[in-house]
C-alpha cells in the first residue's frame, strides 16, 4: 500500500491515520492557494536558514573587518555588501533570521497559549468570569501595542528576553477576544450539551472540546501577527530596546545603517528587506491557512 | 400549451476527487399545472428546481439537450436576459424565509423594493400593491406587517411574505423548494391552501419540490419521483398511493402511521436495479 | 413509584429583560421500561422538559424526580449514568473535530471506566454501524450514520432513560424507520425508558404508550394510545392537531 493509498483510506484503522489523512486533505486543499504556497515557501526559507546559518554564512557575524567597511553590494565576496564595520551583511541577515525565528517562537508560545486560555474560560463560563476577564483585556488593548512594549521594556531593561516578554504582554488581547467569540458560539451546541450530560467538567469541556473549535482561528490570526511581532521587535531593536549591539537583529541592523541612508542606502535597506519578505511570507500562510482551517469551510 | 420543456438535464459538480453528477438526465414538460418533484436528500431535486433559473455555482455545472421557458432557450440565453426572467416571469419560493428576507430591511421596503426600481412604479402606488400582495396571501393586518423586520414574523408568517413577495411581478412559473417543511402542521396547510388558490387563480405554472410523497400526491396534478439525479417514475397525482415502482412504494411504506401494528417499520432496498 | 416523576414543572428564561414562559406547570410519570411522548408545535415547550430534566434549562418550579429522587444541580455523575439524550440534529450533535472512536470513547473516560477498546467495537456494532467507521469523522458520516453514532454515544453508559428529542426529524423518511427500528430493537434488549418529543404524532403513535400534548408551554390534553388511533380526544386543539395528521393515519 502506497502513502497515498494509505491516507486515502476511507476507513482508518487507527487515531493516528485518521489524523493524517485530515491533514493530508488539508493539504491537498492549501497546494491549491498559490500565493499560500509562496508563504509557506518563504517560511521554511526562514527557518532553514536560521539552522544552518553557520554554514551558510561566508564570514564572521560579529568580527569587524575595517578595510572592508561600506563595500556596495555585489563586491566579490560580499554580494550584499557591508556595513559601517566591515561585517558582510549577508552573514548578518542569515545570523539575524535567528534572533527573529527566536522570538517568533518565544511568542508564539506565549501570547496565544494565554489568550486561548483567558478567552475560553471567558466564554464559556459568562457571567461575572467573563466581565473580569474582558475588562482586563480591554485594558491591554486601550494601549497602542508598541507604546506599551516600549513602557514595558524601558520598566524591565533592554534585552531580547525582555522585549519577547514586552511583545507577549501586548498581544495576547486579540487573541483571548477571538477565543471568546468562537467560544460563545461554540458554547450552546449539541455536541458540548452532548459531553456535559455525560458527566464532563468544565475543564474538561473547555479543553477538550471547546479549544479545538477556537485552535483554527488563533493559529490563523497568529500567523497574520506575525508580521507585526517581527515589525514590533525590529523597532524595539531600532530604537535601541531590544537586542543589544553587536548581536546582529535586523531592526537593530536598519538602526546602524540609518546614518548612512543616502550615500550607503543598502546597509539599512537589506535587512528591511528581509524584514518585509519574512512578513510577507507569514502573511500569505496565514491567509491560506484561513481557507484551511476555518471551520466554517472545514468538513465539506 | 407547454410552458417549460427539459430534455435531458444533467447537473455535475467537479470537485477534488473526480466530477459528481447530481442530476443525471432529467426530462420533463410543464404547462400550467401543478408538477410535483419528490425524492429524499441527495435525490437532485433541488438541482433540478434551480438549473430552471441556472442558479447553480460553479464548480457545478447545467448541461441539457433543451431547456426552453414559453419560447426562450434558456441554455442559450445571456445572463442579462436570464435576470429579466428570474422574477417578472420565473420565481422561487424557498425552504426556510429566514435565510432568503433581508434580515435588517422592513418587510414593506423589501416587497416596494422590486416595484419601484423594475417597474418604476411611484411610491403610493407601491404600497398598494405590496398590501394588496399580502392580503392575497391570507395575512391579517398587512400594515403592521409591512412595518416589521423578519426576526418579528413567525416561521408561517415570513414564508406567506415571501409568497407575495414573489407573486408581486405575476409570474408564469413559480419554483417551490420545500415551502411548507419548516412549518409546523397546521401551518403547513394553510400556507398550501393559500398556494393552490393563487396557482389556480392565476393559472401559474407551479413546481412543487418536497420529501413528502402524501403532501405532493394531495397537492399536485403531476409528479416526478427522483433517486440518485435520475427519475424513476412518472404519474398522476392521484395514482401515487398506489404507484408501482418500488422505490415510490419504499418510501410510502417505510412511515409509521397512526393505528399502525408497531412492528419494525419495512426499509428501502437499495441494490435493486433501479438503485444503480 | 414512577421511573420518572414531573410535578408542577415551570421553566422561564429571563431573555433580553423579557421572561419567556417556555413549560408552565407540567406534571407526567413514566413507569420504568414504559415509553412516553410529547407532541406539539415549535414553541409549545416539548423540548424545554426534556433540557429541564437534564438540566440543559434551568428548573425555576416544581420539581423532577428520576427514580424517587430529586434531582440535584448540578447533575451528578450517578445522574449522567442514569439519563442519557439524543439530539435532533445529528449535523449539530457530534463534535466535528472529534472522531467516532473519541466521540463514544469519552463519557467511558469521564466516568473511569476500563476496556475502552472492547466497549466502543461492541457499542457499534449494537447500533448497526460498521466497525471499521470507528476513526471516522462525523463529517464522512451520512445523517442515518451520524444518528446512529449518537445514539451509540447516549447508551455508552447503559443508562435506564433515554431522552429523545425529535431523534427522527431531519432523517429522510427511509432512514427515519432504520432508526425508529434501531429504537425499538434496543429498548426491548435492555428495558430501556423513553421520554420522546416529536411534531409528528404517526412517530410518537408508533414508539409511545402515551402521549402528552403541548401547547404555548402548558399540557393540553394526555392520551392513551387507543385514544390516539380511534381519535378519541376531548380538547379542540388536540382534535386540530390530529386532524392536520390525518394523511398519517393507517390507510390513509
Amino acid at each position: 500500500m502506497t502513502l497515498t493509498e494509505w491516507l486515502r483510506d476511507p476507513n482508518p484503522t487507527s487515531r493516528l491515520q485518521s489524523r493524517m489523512a485530515q491533514s493530508y486533505l488539508s493539504w491537498l486543499r492549501m497546494k491549491r492557494n498559490k500565493l499560500a504556497m509562496i508563504g509557506l515557501l518563504i517560511t521554511v526559507a526562514l527557518v532553514l536558514m536560521a539552522i544552518f546559518a553557520p554554514m551558510l554564512a561566508p564570514y564572521d557575524p560579529i568580527t569587524q573587518n575595517l578595510q572592508e567597511r561600506l563595500q556596495p553590494p555585489l563586491t566579490s565576496g560580499h554580494w550584499l555588501g557591508t556595513d559601517d564595520f566591515g561585517r558582510d551583511i549577508w552573514t548578518r541577515i542569515l545570523y539575524g533570521s535567528r534572533i527573529t525565528l527566536y522570538i517568533v517562537l518565544l511568542v508564539i508560545l506565549t501570547a496565544p497559549v494565554f489568550g486561548l486560555l483567558v478567552g475560553t474560560v471567558a466564554g464559556y463560563f459568562g457571567g461575572w468570569v467573563d466581565q473580569v476577564l474582558m475588562r482586563i483585556t480591554d485594558i491591554f488593548l486601550a494601549f497602542p501595542k508598541l507604546i506599551l512594549a516600549l513602557a514595558l521594556v524601558a520598566v524591565l531593561g533592554p534585552g531580547m528576553v525582555n522585549a519577547v516578554l514586552a511583545i507577549a504582554i501586548t498581544s495576547w488581547p486579540p487573541y483571548a477576544r477571538v477565543a471568546r467569540a468562537e467560544t460563545l458560539t461554540v458554547r450552546n451546541s449539541d455536541y458540548i450539551a452532548a459531553v456535559k450530560l455525560q458527566g464532563a467538567g468544565p475543564m474538561r469541556v473547555i479543553w477538550g472540546h471547546v479549544m479545538p473549535m477556537c485552535l483554527p482561528s488563533v493559529i490563523i490570526r497568529v500567523t497574520l501577527d506575525m508580521a507585526g511581532v517581527i515589525l514590533t521587535a525590529a523597532g524595539l531593536g531600532f530604537l535601541g530596546l531590544g537586542v543589544q549591539p553587536p548581536v546582529p537583529e535586523w531592526g537593530l541592523m536598519i538602526s546602524a545603517g540609518r546614518k548612512f541612508l543616502f550615500e550607503q542606502w543598502w546597509v539599512a535597506t537589506m535587512p528591511g528587506l528581509a524584514i518585509f519578505i519574512v512578513s510577507l511570507g507569514f502573511n500569505l500562510l496565514g491567509d491560506g491557512l484561513r481557507d484551511v482551517l476555518d471551520p466554517r469551510s472545514a468538513g465539506r | 400549451m407547454t410552458l417549460l420543456s427539459v430534455r435531458n438535464l444533467r447537473v455535475t459538480f467537479d470537485t477534488e476527487t473526480g466530477p459528481v453528477e447530481a442530476v443525471r438526465g432529467v426530462s420533463f414538460d410543464l404547462g400550467r399545472e401543478r408538477l410535483g418533484i419528490v425524492g429524499e436528500s441527495g435525490s437532485g431535486k433541488t438541482m433540478t428546481g434551480r438549473s430552471m433559473l441556472r442558479l447553480i455555482r460553479p464548480p457545478g455545472r447545467i448541461e441539457a439537450d433543451a431547456m426552453t421557458f414559453d419560447g426562450t432557450d434558456l441554455m442559450a440565453a445571456t445572463e442579462t436576459q436570464m435576470r429579466a426572467l428570474r422574477g417578472p416571469r420565473m420565481a422561487m419560493v424557498m425552504q426556510d424565509p429566514k435565510y432568503s428576507l433581508n434580515p435588517v430591511m422592513k418587510v414593506g421596503a423589501q416587497l416596494m423594493e422590486g416595484l419601484h426600481q423594475r417597474d418604476r412604479v411611484g411610491r403610493t402606488e407601491a404600497y398598494a400593491k405590496a398590501v394588496a400582495a399580502l392580503n392575497a396571501v391570507q395575512i391579517r393586518d398587512p400594515e403592521r406587517v409591512m412595518e416589521a423586520y423578519p426576526h418579528e414574523l413567525s416561521g408561517g408568517m415570513g414564508q406567506r411574505v415571501m409568497i407575495a413577495m414573489m407573486l408581486i411581478p405575476n409570474p408564469d412559473l413559480l419554483i417551490a423548494d420545500e415551502p411548507t417543511s419548516a412549518l409546523d402542521v397546521t401551518v403547513q396547510a394553510e400556507v398550501l391552501s393559500i398556494l393552490d388558490g393563487l396557482v389556480r387563480d392565476r393559472g401559474m405554472g407551479l413546481i412543487f419540490i418536497s420529501h413528502d410523497l402524501r403532501l405532493v400526491a394531495r397537492f399536485c396534478d403531476r409528479v416526478l419521483v427522483m433517486y440518485k439525479g435520475r427519475v424513476v417514475e412518472e404519474v398522476a397525482a392521484r395514482d401515487l398511493l398506489n404507484a408501482r415502482h418500488p422505490y415510490t412504494q419504499g418510501l410510502l411504506n417505510c412511515l409509521p402511521r397512526i393505528g399502525g401494528n408497531r412492528g419494525p417499520l419495512p426499509g428501502l432496498d437499495r441494490t435493486a436495479e433501479w438503485a444503480r | 413509584m414512577s421511573l420518572i416523576e414531573i410535578d408542577n414543572l415551570s421553566v422561564t428564561f429571563d431573555t433580553a429583560g423579557r421572561r419567556v414562559r417556555a413549560v408552565q406547570e407540567v406534571s407526567i410519570k413514566v413507569d420504568a421500561k414504559a415509553s412516553f411522548g410529547l407532541v406539539g408545535e415549535s414553541g409549545s415547550g416539548k423540548s424545554t422538559i426534556l433540557r429541564a430534566i437534564c438540566g440543559l434549562a434551568p428548573i425555576t418550579g416544581g420539581q423532577v424526580r428520576i427514580g424517587g429522587e430529586v434531582v440535584k444541580s448540578p447533575r451528578s455523575k450517578a445522574f449522567s449514568a442514569q439519563v442519557q439524550m439524543v439530539f435532533q440534529d445529528p449535523y449539530a450533535s457530534l463534535h466535528p473535530r472529534h472522531t467516532i472512536d473519541r466521540t463514544l470513547s469519552e463519557p467511558l473516560a469521564i466516568h473511569g471506566i476500563p476496556d475502552t477498546d472492547t466497549r466502543v467495537m461492541t457499542a457499534l456494532a449494537d447500533v448497526g454501524l460498521p466497525t471499521s467507521f470507528r476513526f471516522r469523522y462525523p463529517h464522512q458520516l451520512s445523517g442515518g450514520q451520524r444518528q446512529r453514532v449518537a445514539i451509540a454515544r447516549a447508551l455508552m453508559l447503559k443508562p435506564q432513560i433515554l431522552l429523545l428529542d425529535e431523534p427522527t426529524s431531519a432523517l429522510d423518511a427511509s432512514v427515519q424507520a432504520e432508526v425508529l427500528n434501531l429504537l425499538a430493537r434496543l429498548r426491548d434488549e435492555r428495558g430501556l425508558t423513553f421520554l420522546m418529543v416529536s411534531h409528528d404524532l404517526a412517530v410518537i403513535d408508533h414508539m409511545c404508550d402515551r402521549v402528552l400534548v403541548m401547547q404555548h408551554g402548558r399540557a393540553v390534553e394526555e392520551l392513551s394510545r387507543e385514544a390516539l388511533a380511534t381519535a378519541q380526544m376531548q380538547t379542540d386543539y388536540a382534535r386540530s392537531l390530529f386532524a392536520a395528521s390525518a394523511d398519517r393515519m393507517l390507510g390513509g
